[in-house]
């Protein structure tokens, strides 16, 4: 029996086994790599993903418990193909690096702003604390999310 | 409801037991997954089969009293924080659930889990729940049993076919609590000690009643009731209970890991029990 989950807005199927983690059958059959494996034991953050709305390591996530699930990826974040302002900020102030982590950055980001959308710098290390970057950029991407979130139409 | 041979998504409490009854020791629950799908990196074999149990309604509940607590089996460390913030006496169990692992891995790693995964000695949650004396329930083919935790946990690798923890049941108390850690990093590591600490003070400030538990530092967490007994009768001072701690730290033998040697775990921990008190004066403050 096929599992079918919703990705990025649209109904897929997949006839992968139920604890293939839904990482590989986001990458290998889906063809959306922007989640990355990498240390798929839940500690890099690089395969963040939102599952039902909630921020999950999707190697950690068997994709038969992702039946039913609305599932998006960093692919689906630039709706129409217009950078979020998270997206824009992360652009502007030129920081990312090599990009390996940057989709679960973006992706951790993304639900932790709606969550808390002024957050402190202290916190904001808080909501990273599950994506790691080798390229150890870290007070850089704080400092492009601060200026996002003090700019003035951010407390609109 | 299945997938496949090796996952039946169980809907019901009854379902996923007769499940776990039939495939007779083969099949084992599956909560939030974080622990089983790293068996590969530890080189373990997956199960035979799994019986999910995350989508049953039933094991999600979060029932608060004055008299006590019951938390779902499938609750997660991050629904726990959220719903027992701001509750001195449940405090331990609330940065527990607030402070381990990392924020995604809090939203799918649950209760059970942390105390049914038998090998993982750094479970942040048992200590937690250790202290503030709580029981487990488990629902199998014999009907409800319950069992303190503490006997849970040596019993954990030989329950019999078809048993399913369902509940946590934490007495409410007028204690108040804290725990304290030491991950290698500020966060997202395990912890290499763990103490979490309940105390109830008369209104002279004196102890009437302590209860201590250290986890990590063994393959198993447990109380500590040699400072246990040493903290009652007297007020709650940080650094004489400091002393105390390292005078029977010896008691401990700490495990040799990849992330600390056993001696380590064991020096470390009185300190941790110092940042344990402070945290509780805190509360007061």
């Amino acid at each position: 029996m096929p599992i079918t989950l919703i990705v990025n807005g649209e109904e897929r199927a997949t006839q992968a086994a139920p604890m293939t983690p839904l990482l590989d059958v986001l990458r290998e059959e889906f063809f959306l790599t922007g989640a990355k494996a990498v240390c798929r034991e839940g500690f890099c953050g690089a395969c963040t993903v939102h599952a039902d709305g909630i921020a999950r390591m999707s190697c950690l996530m068997p994709v038969g418990l992702a039946q039913g699930c609305a599932i998006t990826t960093v692919e689906a974040i630039a709706a129409d193909g217009v950078l979020s302002p998270l997206q824009q900020a992360l652009e502007d102030h030129d920081v990312v690096q090599c990009g390996m982590c940057f989709p679960g950055m973006v992706m951790s980001l993304t639900k932790f702003l709606e969550q808390n959308a002024h957050p402190s710098r202290d916190e904001m290390k808080t909501a990273l604390a599950g994506n790691i970057c080798r390229c150890t950029g870290y007070e850089r991407i704080i400092d492009a999310v601060l200026a996002l979130t003090n700019a003035p139409q951010a407390a609109e | 409801m299945a997938h496949a041979d090796n996952l039946y998504i169980a809907a019901s409490v009854a379902d996923a037991v007769a499940v776990l009854a039939d495939r007779a020791g083969t099949a084992t629950p599956l909560a939030g997954a974080t622990w089983v799908m790293r068996a590969p990196l530890r080189r373990e074999p997956l199960a035979h089969s799994y019986v999910a149990i995350s989508q049953i309604e039933a094991l999600q509940r979060i029932d608060i009293s004055e008299d006590e607590a019951v938390i779902g089996s499938c609750v997660t460390h991050a629904r726990l924080a959220e719903a027992l913030a701001g509750r001195g006496d449940l405090a331990a169990l609330a940065t527990a659930a607030a402070k381990s692992a990392n924020p995604a891995v809090r939203q799918a790693a649950t209760v059970g889990g942390n105390l049914c995964t038998a090998d993982f000695a750094a479970a942040d949650l048992v200590p937690a729940l250790l202290c503030l004396d709580a029981a487990v329930e488990l629902e199998g083919p014999g009907g409800l049993q319950r069992l303190p935790l503490q006997e849970f946990l040596s019993l954990r690798h030989a329950l019999p076919v078809g048993s399913l923890l369902c509940r946590i049941v934490v007495p409410r108390s007028a204690a108040r609590s804290a725990h304290a850690r030491l991950p290698l990093r500020k966060a997202g590591d395990y912890p290499v000690a763990i103490a979490s600490l309940s105390i109830e003070q008369d209104d002279k400030g004196i102890v009437t009643r302590a209860a201590v538990a250290v986890g990590s530092v063994e393959p198993v967490a447990r109380r500590w009731p040699s400072l246990e007994t040493a903290l009652v009768g007297r007020p709650l001072n940080t650094a004489w209970i400091g002393v105390q701690a390292e005078r029977l730290a010896e008691e401990f033998t700490g495990r040799d890991g990849i992330e600390a040697p056993g001696w380590y775990r064991v020096k470390v921990l009185p300190t941790l029990v110092r940042r344990a008190v402070e945290a509780l004066s805190a509360q007061t403050a």
